[in-house]
């Protein structure tokens, strides 16, 4: 085994793959996946709401807007500039106190408060910092709110919200483009360019060329899945935990790639069993967005033990002990796989020497 | 002839029942260039597999430089260089990388891939993709890259397809130039008249099995008839007689028709590879 040769293979590889469509393809579609799922389900294009403040005397409501948790509070100069950031949109509100405010809301008198909006902020923005806006001027003024508000979470038992239960669907859909598809597609492509005949005419094994296509499988799915995680703000708690089951699920993702790609000799064949076996590749996760299904039916599909794993750190916030089983189950999935791909890589050879 | 560079012993394969390769064997020595001439299915491909690495025989032995190709392919790949039917290049490469990734696995650390590419007048086109290179030019983009590590053994399957009668005679004599260095040349081509210039000696292979291993020249005497066309006016008309050469009565019937005063031409014509064959073989090329 000779890690120059691997490396050479995997950097041409690397090279290469910007100047396939195919294989952009398959490392954007993950990203746009994520894009489109947070427009409908996640806050990622919703900001936080922005307020820009001008105080023209020593009012104490700007600083406590501030330290509302998810409110950017901006001070403005002047009025124009004040005016100008609200009119070019680049705050949600702009709110203009006048010199005396404070006092004049203790005496209990009625002080004016002007309040710019943009027209182009969200409802919801402009929701929250008139409510907030408001309820901090009561507090200056020494009053308690007339009313006692409690939140009561009705039509759902579950505290999992939805964007959390999508993201195993859109880590999975990476494993799948990137660590399964792309060294499929590259096995298949060097096949079909009969490439392959010319590489193990040089001193490289196959062993040594399907390591190399593995690992571009193994470093693509980790860096899409960790880039869609990121894009998910899933990358948060037992951080070290989540990248070692990441980097397990992409050696497995990457093996089982390797089968696909030894097993189809032509892109039409690879295009066929990608197709035909997505909903078994990618059943469990669905399991995840119904939770009403019976659970157990999800454990049938191999690749659960690749995604559970992740699933639990995100939702439970399981630590590496907790997923200790699973993950032994994955490692017995990978030896299992390095079995099937040794003797796929032995039909292979049959199959390009009698051509 | 030298100690043999590539030995090839009683080797055998069958596809199933086919046959393809029956029980043939050969040598190549140091600096020669062995011609091997057969019509599609007669088992050259197969052959060639086998002296690569890819097909292992179902009988007999192949070595190369001393070591057995069967269990050692490693280093028997580390001594030779293919060039391949197909252009099996990286198209999104340009000449200049797909050479440079080939010389990695080879473990070459400084190749000389300019001074290379100047060897088959690919120099000015290094930096472009191999896609919009002509097939002539990926065909010598092959030969380089048969020739990226210095081999000791050169495989070269139609290595001069698809090209224009300048760029065949710049690999010819590339191939020349590689022989005289002391490369050994196992040559596959169905240009008759290229084997003959180029191979020191053929072999024959039809039906998985060698007719002939000889020189072109003793292959041409000992199974090849050399004639003489003699075209002559003979009342007013224009006609042609063929006199063997090789007859004892030749000398009478040359020296008869140029006593008559009626010779226009006198042609002598030597049999060619492929009549020989097609005598040995009862087959075309």
């Amino acid at each position: 085994m000779n890690t120059k040769r691997i490396s050479r293979i995997l950097r041409k590889d690397i090279a290469v793959g910007p100047r396939s469509p195919l294989l952009l393809f398959v490392v954007l579609m993950p990203l746009i996946m994520t894009l489109a799922l947070q427009l409908v389900f996640g806050d990622l294009f919703v900001p936080r709401p922005t307020l820009v403040v001008l105080d023209q005397g020593v009012s104490q409501i700007g600083d406590m807007i501030g330290e509302r948790a998810g409110i950017e509070v901006f001070e403005a100069k002047d009025l124009v500039e004040l005016k100008r950031l609200v009119a070019e949109h680049e705050f949600d509100a702009g709110l203009v106190l006048a010199n005396g405010f404070d006092q004049a809301l203790k005496e209990g008198r009625r002080p004016l408060l002007e309040l710019y909006i943009s027209g182009e902020s969200y409802a919801v923005n402009r929701l929250v910092l008139s409510i907030t806006t408001l309820d901090i001027i009561r507090e200056v003024e020494g009053r308690t709110p007339p009313v006692r508000v409690v939140v009561n979470d009705l039509g759902s038992n579950d505290p999992i919200p939805m964007a959390t239960r999508l993201t195993p669907l859109v880590a999975m859909f990476a494993f799948i483009m990137a660590g399964l598809f792309v060294p499929a597609s590259s096995i298949v492509d060097e096949r079909e360019r009969k490439t392959i005949t010319a590489v193990l005419a040089s001193p490289t094994t196959i062993g040594e060329f399907l390591i190399a296509k593995s690992a571009l499988g193994v470093l693509f799915s980790f860096v899409m899945a960790v880039a869609t995680l990121a894009l998910n703000n899933a990358l948060t708690g037992n951080l070290g935990a989540l990248l070692l089951v990441l980097a397990v699920s992409a050696v497995f993702w990457s093996l089982l790639g390797l089968v696909v790609g030894l097993l189809a000799g032509n892109s039409q064949t690879l295009f066929a069993i990608v197709k035909g076996s997505g909903i078994f590749l990618a059943g469990p996760a669905i399991f995840y967005l119904f939770p009403d299904w019976p659970q157990w039916i999800a454990k049938v599909f191999p690749t659960f033990w690749a995604i559970d794993p992740l699933w639990r750190i995100l939702a439970d916030g399981a630590s590496l002990s907790d997923i200790f089983l699973s993950l032994i189950v994955v490692f017995a999935l990978i030896l299992g796989l390095i079995l099937v791909v040794r003797l796929l890589a032995k039909r292979m050879l049959t199959k390009l020497a009698s051509v | 002839m030298n100690s043999p560079v590539i030995d090839v012993r009683s080797i055998s394969y069958a596809y199933g029942k086919q046959k393809a390769v029956d029980g043939i064997s050969f040598s190549i020595a140091k600096g020669e260039v062995f011609g091997f001439l057969g019509p599609n299915g007669a088992g050259k491909s197969t052959t060639i597999k086998m002296l690569t690495g890819q097909l292992i025989p179902q009988s007999g032995e192949i070595s190369i430089l001393g070591h057995l190709v069967q269990g050692h392919s490693k280093e028997v790949h580390q001594l030779m260089g293919v060039c391949f039917e197909e252009k099996n290049l990286y198209p999104q490469m340009s000449g200049e990388e797909n050479l440079s990734f080939f010389a990695g696995l080879f473990g070459i650390k400084r190749p000389d891939i300019m001074g290379l590419l100047r060897q088959v007048d690919l120099h000015d086109r290094a930096k472009d993709r191999v896609s919009n290179y002509s097939k002539g030019m990926r065909q010598r983009l092959m030969i380089a890259r048969a020739l990226i590590n210095n081999p000791e053994v050169l495989f070269l399957d139609e290595p001069t397809d698809g090209l224009d009668p300048v760029s065949a005679q710049t690999i010819r004599n590339l191939i020349k130039r590689k022989a005289a260095d002391g490369t050994a040349v196992l040559l596959t081509t169905h240009g008759m008249l290229e084997a003959d210039q180029l191979s020191d000696r053929v072999a024959f292979i039809n039906e998985g099995r060698l007719y002939a291993v000889d020189t072109p020249e003793n292959l041409k005497l000992k199974h090849g008839t050399r004639t003489a066309t003699v075209r002559l006016r003979r009342n007013g008309t224009i006609v042609e007689e063929v006199v063997p050469l090789d007859a004892t009565s030749s000398g009478e019937a040359l020296k008869l028709a140029v006593g008559s005063g009626e010779v226009l031409t006198i042609h002598t014509q030597e049999a060619s590879l492929e009549d020989i064959f097609i005598k040995m073989t009862g087959r075309t090329l």
